[in-house]
């Protein structure tokens, strides 16, 4: 299989790069996993838990008779050591965030070699669902790293594979660097299928370093690779098309993503104090005049070669579990949108086929996308051709990543258009985007009062939402919440792409799922043919 | 051989003042740009506190000033810092990589050399003809295609024929040995770079001869009855190199600091792809290390330059 960048490191505690991910996923284990088909949480490393009546705890029995690739026995208390690294100051993980809640840390003691309580500060509904981000890693090796205080710089890439113990499936057998990684069955894995044969099947995964993404097809549908980390992009469809047509490869349709590229204005308030624009720049009707502006249907065949839904808000019709269906959404209407930019001062005062606000001033902003990304930069190019036709000029500015977000966290900016994408299809797992104060909340980022009173309102409804243990009553309050949303609209979404994933034909037992990495979460149970 | 010691030494000097110049506006230029390590790696949703954490851990919160002076401090010394991306030090990623863009660039050069020469010296030492004419057409749409282009045509032709294989430098199991296993996995990459630079030679070299013949030397050899295959290929062809052999060291330099690109395409794990990978993640010693390597092997190219001038043409050293 092939990945465009080589992983960081082999410590997932330290990096938070897809790549580094995948290889954590392969060669280490986690307490509970997500079901990436189902979104359900399930045991894995833990045989089983009991929650506590108030749903704060829970007694999380471990499998016994499970050891360390290395043939060390697993227990207890290399799950408190995990916590210990991922909440180490000086670690600084990466992880850590994920793990937390308000900022506020989990405790987990250990009552017997083979059982742990992980209590919460919190109600949480989600509950042992978010240790799906804790890799369980052995205290035998890397305590004497964390104890001195260079946790983050063990099982670095030039550490010897021999030294790199997990729980997973796969072991390290080999990494040349910008080349490849080898990884080999873990003679000690844990896990046998129905018939009682030990997993996994493969005996080895090579993962080729390859970085265009145009080598990357050419290998697969060629032969030289069986699958790609990345799914097919729009570009390549066609490609990977004809070589499933000739069977060579098979070609999955995947769905409807769970995220959808978003566009959204600085609202932090006071931004544009001194600027002409004020009086309309951060108005509920200009962002309403926008999503109505533009052809959603023209975007999905323009950015996404046609393989995309039109959507209205950041949770998809791929998130079954989340999407609220009776959202308020606006069909596309110009003319329309042009009566709501009226309402704002903004007309087209000179018939240039430019509006104006009522000191002739042109309506112009700049929006910022991200450099590099062909349908981002698609994307901006129809939002902006778009709004020309309804008399807004729109100034896209591409921007490497670095450059992009520091430019979000200062919040220096008109607008933007990116995908910051959601770590889980679970909101109240993504609390730093819906509530006022997170730091994700890209519009107006971390603040002390609710700017606004539907903020202050979503505010409310998610802090219930996270809490409540009734799931029905937390759908319903999640679907107030994404009324709401569509309502102020304070992030325009467009359309959502499908997903599609390749394989050659001779990988058998695949179950691929729309969350990362779409074919390789089941590792374990992946074949191929002789 | 005073005047040549002293022009030597004043070129090698001005070598290791490119060296630094290049390395520390690299430091200072990535560290200048909006947007750091830390928030490429910890992406739009990290928390304030976990990029002000990482920051200071990584030295980041320091002014531009402060983290110039200790990198020249510790570069002195040898030691380009530490790599931000792989926390390792820069001085031990470089050589790996390194090495690996000198065996393709070198090969891309003999291939060239043998290739373009040849073509050169026929082009040039004859007046009309298909054979010339066709070479030339050739070298123009060679000269005119960049490698970007050279490699993923290429590319395609390996994957669609199964002949080669598409990238990287060795295969995984390694079959057929490792001295075959680079053989075949250098092609692609070395043809790519080698072909429009093959046909740069057989320009230059063309031109350089069709000068030569046209002396009245050569026209006096002619005239006492050498065979002019020998006048072209002993005589001529010997007067002809100069121009291309005075060449020959910055072509070298370019091609060992200039190859990202078809190692990007072919997966072939140089230095051009390291200084990519350390320009996205905005990782600024490793874009310091790269850029210095770069600029060494584009001084001692130009070092070579200048010294095959020097002794071709002494005139060149005082």
């Amino acid at each position: 299989m092939s990945v465009r960048t080589e992983p960081r490191t082999f410590n997932r505690f330290a990096a938070r790069d897809t790549s580094t991910d995948l290889v954590s996923l392969l060669t280490q284990a986690r307490l509970v996993r997500i079901n990436r088909v189902t979104q359900e949480a399930e045991p894995w490393l833990a045989e089983s838990w009991a929650r506590s009546d108030d749903g704060l705890r829970y007694t999380i029995k471990l499998w016994p008779n499970v050891s360390f690739s290395d043939g060390h026995p697993f227990t207890a208390d290399d799950v408190v050591f995990s916590f210990e690294a991922v909440y180490d100051q000086k670690t600084g993980s990466a992880l850590a965030d994920s793990l937390k809640m308000g900022g506020r840390k989990l405790t987990v003691t250990e009552v017997d070699p083979l059982t742990v309580v992980v209590a919460f500060p919190a109600p949480f509904a989600p509950g042992l669902r978010i240790l799906d981000n804790l890799p369980i890693i052995p205290r035998h090796k890397l305590e004497a790293a964390l104890k001195a205080g260079v946790f983050a710089s063990a099982w670095g890439l030039s550490t010897p594979p021999a030294d790199i113990v997990g729980l997973g499936p796969f072991v390290v057998s080999q990494y040349l660097p910008g080349q490849r990684l080898v990884l080999v069955r873990n003679p000690h894995y844990w896990r046998k299928d129905a018939s009682g044969t030990p997993l996994p099947y493969l005996d080895r995964l090579t993962i080729d370093i390859v970085p265009d993404e145009s080598a990357e097809v050419l290998r697969l549908e060629s032969g030289q690779i069986d699958m790609t980390f990345s799914s097919v992009a729009p570009e390549s469809y066609a490609i990977v098309k004809r070589a499933a047509d000739a069977g060579r490869v098979k070609l999955m349709d995947l769905g409807v993503a769970y995220d959808a590229d978003s566009f959204w204005f600085n609202l932090k308030p006071g931004a544009f104090a001194a600027d002409a624009r004020a009086p309309w720049l951060q108005r509920d009707e200009l962002r309403r005049a926008i999503s109505m502006a533009v052809d959603r249907q023209l975007f999905a065949d323009t950015v996404f070669l046609g393989a995309g839904v039109p959507v209205y808000g950041p949770i998809t019709p791929g998130n079954k579990k989340w999407y609220a269906a009776e959202a308020p959404h606006a069909a596309h209407d110009p003319a329309r949108a042009r009566e709501l930019l009226g309402s704002i001062g903004l007309s087209d005062r000179n018939g240039d086929g430019v509006l104006e606000n009522a000191r002739n001033q042109p309506a112009r902003f700049t929006l910022l996308t991200q450099k590099g990304r062909p349908s981002l930069e698609r994307g901006a190019a129809v939002i902006r051709d778009e709004l020309k036709k309804v008399g807004l000029v729109v100034d896209v500015v591409s921007l490497d990543a670095g450059a992009l977000i520091q430019r979000i966290l200062s919040a220096n900016y008109d607008s933007v258009y990116f995908d910051p994408g959601a770590s889980d299809t679970d909101p109240a797992i993504n609390p730093d985007f819906w509530f006022s104060f997170g730091d994700a909340h890209f519009w107006n980022m971390m603040q002390k009062t609710p700017a606004t009173e539907w903020e202050k309102r979503i505010d409310e409804l998610m802090t219930r939402q996270i809490a409540s243990p009734d799931e029905a009553e937390r759908k319903r309050l999640f679907d107030d919440v994404q009324t709401i949303f569509a309502e102020h609209l304070p992030v325009i979404n467009f359309v959502a792409p499908r997903i599609y994933v390749a394989a050659s034909v001779r990988v058998t037992n695949l179950t691929p799922a729309l969350s990362r990495p779409q074919l390789l979460w089941g590792a374990d149970t992946i074949a191929v043919k002789r | 051989m005073d005047n040549m010691l002293i022009y030597m030494a004043r070129r090698a000097a001005f070598a290791v003042f490119l060296v630094f110049a290049v390395s520390s506006a690299s430091l200072v230029l990535a560290r200048l740009a909006p947007g750091d390590y830390v928030t490429t790696s910890l992406g739009i949703d990290a928390r304030r506190e976990t990029i002000e954490q990482a920051r200071a851990r990584y030295g980041l919160n320091r002014s531009v000033g402060e983290q110039y002076r200790d990198w020249v401090v510790r570069a002195a010394r040898l030691d380009l810092g530490r790599s931000l991306i792989y926390d390792r030090p820069v001085a031990d990623l470089i050589p790996e990589r390194a090495a690996n863009t000198a065996v393709l660039a070198l090969t891309a050069l003999l291939a060239a050399t043998l290739v373009g020469l040849p073509l050169g010296v026929i082009t040039g030492s004859r007046q009309g003809g298909i054979v010339p004419l066709a070479i030339r057409a050739m070298s123009l749409i060679l000269l005119s295609t960049p490698p970007l282009l050279t490699s993923l045509f290429l590319v395609f032709v390996a994957a669609r024929t199964g002949w080669l294989p598409v990238g990287g430098m060795s295969a995984a199991g390694g079959a057929g040995g490792a001295s075959l296993d680079l053989l075949r996995h250098l092609v692609v990459p070395a043809a790519a770079l080698a072909m429009p630079l093959a046909a740069m030679f057989e320009r230059l070299q063309a031109q350089a001869m069709s000068d030569v013949v046209g002396q009245p030397y050569v026209l006096a050899t002619l005239a006492r009855g050498v065979p002019r295959s020998r006048m072209v290929w002993r005589d001529a062809l010997k007067a002809a190199l100069r121009p291309v052999a005075a060449l020959y060291g910055l072509v070298v330099g370019t091609l060992l600091s200039g190859s990202f690109a078809v190692e990007v395409i072919t997966a072939w794990p140089g230095l051009g792809r390291l200084m990519l990978d350390a320009l996205r993640a905005r990782d600024v010693y490793l874009v310091a290390g790269c850029a210095a390597a770069g600029s060494l092997f584009l001084a001692a190219g130009t070092l070579m330059s200048d010294a095959a001038l020097a002794l071709v043409d002494p005139r060149t050293s005082e």
